[in-house]
């Protein structure tokens, strides 16, 4: 990789087969790096908005186990923890996936994990604690995996308060505390009961979440992907709200079925989608690609094809495999099961492809070196 | 050598070489595999991580033999080592 710049763009992106690292002075020229950790999934690495320099990995192993490595030039090194994050002995369980990585307000760094568990390390991934108020919740022990597992794929600290967070957990719903992770309530009221028009009413009811974001100008507000349709909730609000306007629907589940959410990273009421045809078909639709804008908090969705491909693009984005980066206008990046990686340099209106034949894309996340 | 400990060999696979400086046969003190792996642990560390899970279980696809006994079965307490045993840590044919 060309030597990385305060103010360069750097995407890194999670495959079944290692990390890929792009950089650019100006987002058309791009430079790589990679693969590393060869021969392991890597579902999910960012760059750290905290310093804009630590790029932090989560290896996952199939043979040999879960833990998180960083970096702090662009992959010159990477330390890597001698050991990953571990459930208790009380709990017989035992992790073995890192599905998300996530700065904590107060520093820290959150890990989410498979089976569904979420873990907090002060040294930098070096060791880890179990948050016990979730990874122990009662009940647990019915909670049933999605189709990738039972995973806990969504971290939210709440920027405003360290002791406020929400979590997703496919498929037992979404979580939030209020105290630093010591108790944990469940939070799925509005959510859209499977193939039905009705949604729960009541908040313990597990759902299947996909992803969640929340709004760039006011994090009380949380915009959910669900497997059964697409969510906004204000801290407050008695219960999530279907907003569907301009989306395709699945006929499956009656509402919009896909997997990523990304938010823009300053314009209120802005964030991107990637609809599916269906739980029953995980791919985009026709064989086109598309994906969906809203720039006004989910009242109507706007469909975005320039430059996507549009004919023969049957595959899938994952709930990690779209985000933006801190620009202006920002940059959007969307990562396919089937190797592609497509930029945005103009807020979605118009892409590119960046790079192609990579291995299947797990995650993508942006950011600018040193801050924006 | 403690007198009663065993001095075993324990054949490292090709992925967790890194830890051990690219050997890939390691000789220590155990009487059982549980005690193998943690004075592999102990000189190496992390490499106790990769070969045994939170419950201190050989991990899914960690596969174990003694001699030419296959053990993944088994507590890595209850696998009882004998001096010259040779145990061979080998990831399972899996993945894609």
């Amino acid at each position: 990789m060309v030597a990385v710049k305060k103010g360069d763009t750097v995407v890194a992106v999670g495959t079944r087969k290692g990390l890929f690292l792009f950089s650019s002075r100006d987002r058309k020229t791009w430079s790589s790096k990679g693969p590393y950790f060869e021969g392991t999934t890597i579902r999910h690495a960012l760059l750290d908005p905290t310093d804009g320099r630590t790029v932090y990995a989560g290896i996952t192993s199939e043979h040999w186990g879960a833990t998180v490595a960083r970096t702090k030039d662009f992959g010159g090194t990477w330390k890597e923890g001698k050991e990953g994050p571990r459930f208790s002995k009380e709990s017989g369980l035992s992790v073995t996936r890192i599905w998300q990585l996530q700065p904590g307000v107060d520093r820290g760094l959150y890990a989410g994990v498979e089976p569904a568990g979420i873990f907090r390390s002060e040294d930098e991934g070096e060791t880890w604690t179990s948050l016990e108020g979730l990874n122990a919740f009662p009940g647990r022990d019915k909670w049933d995996p999605g189709n990738g597992g039972l995973c806990l794929h969504t971290i939210l600290p709440y920027p405003k308060d360290p002791k406020r967070m929400l979590v997703g957990i496919s498929a037992a719903g979404v979580f939030a505390t209020n105290d630093r992770g010591k108790s944990w309530r469940m939070y799925d009221a509005g959510i859209r009961a499977y193939g039905k028009q009705e949604v729960f009413e009541r908040e313990d009811l597990s759902s299947c979440v996909h992803k969640m974001v929340r709004d760039p100008r006011d994090p009380a507000i949380v915009y959910q992907q669900n497997h059964a349709g697409m969510h906004r909730r204000r801290r407050g609000d008695p219960q999530w709200q279907i907003i569907e306007a301009g989306l395709p629907r699945s006929k499956s589940t009656g509402g919009t079925f896909g997997f990523p959410l990304a938010a823009h990273p300053h314009d209120a009421g802005t964030v991107y989608a990637v609809p599916l045809v269906g739980d029953y078909n995980r791919v985009t639709a026709d064989g086109k690609m598309a994906v969906y804008r809203t720039t006004d908090g989910g009242k109507r969705w706007q469909k975005l094809t320039k430059g996507l491909p549009q004919k023969d693009a049957w595959f899938t984005v994952l709930r990690d495999g779209m985000r933006t980066d801190g620009g202006d206008p920002a940059g959007v990046y969307v990562g396919t099961t089937t190797g592609q990686l497509y930029h945005s340099r103009d807020e979605g209106d118009s892409w590119q492809l960046l790079a192609e034949f990579l291995p299947q894309i797990q995650s993508v996340e942006a950011g600018i070196v040193g801050g924006a | 050598m403690t007198e009663g400990v065993a001095r075993i060999h324990v054949s490292v696979p090709y992925a967790l070489r890194e830890f051990t400086r690219g050997e890939d046969l390691v000789d220590v003190e155990a009487e059982t595999l549980a005690q193998a792996i943690a004075g592999l642990a102990s000189r190496y560390p992390g490499l106790g991580y990769r070969i045994l899970d939170d419950q201190g279980r050989l991990r899914r696809y960690v596969n174990a033999y003694v001699n030419d006994d296959p053990v993944s079965h088994m507590d890595p307490h209850d696998v009882r080592l004998r001096r010259g045993d040779t145990v061979t840590i080998l990831p399972s044919v899996a993945g894609g």
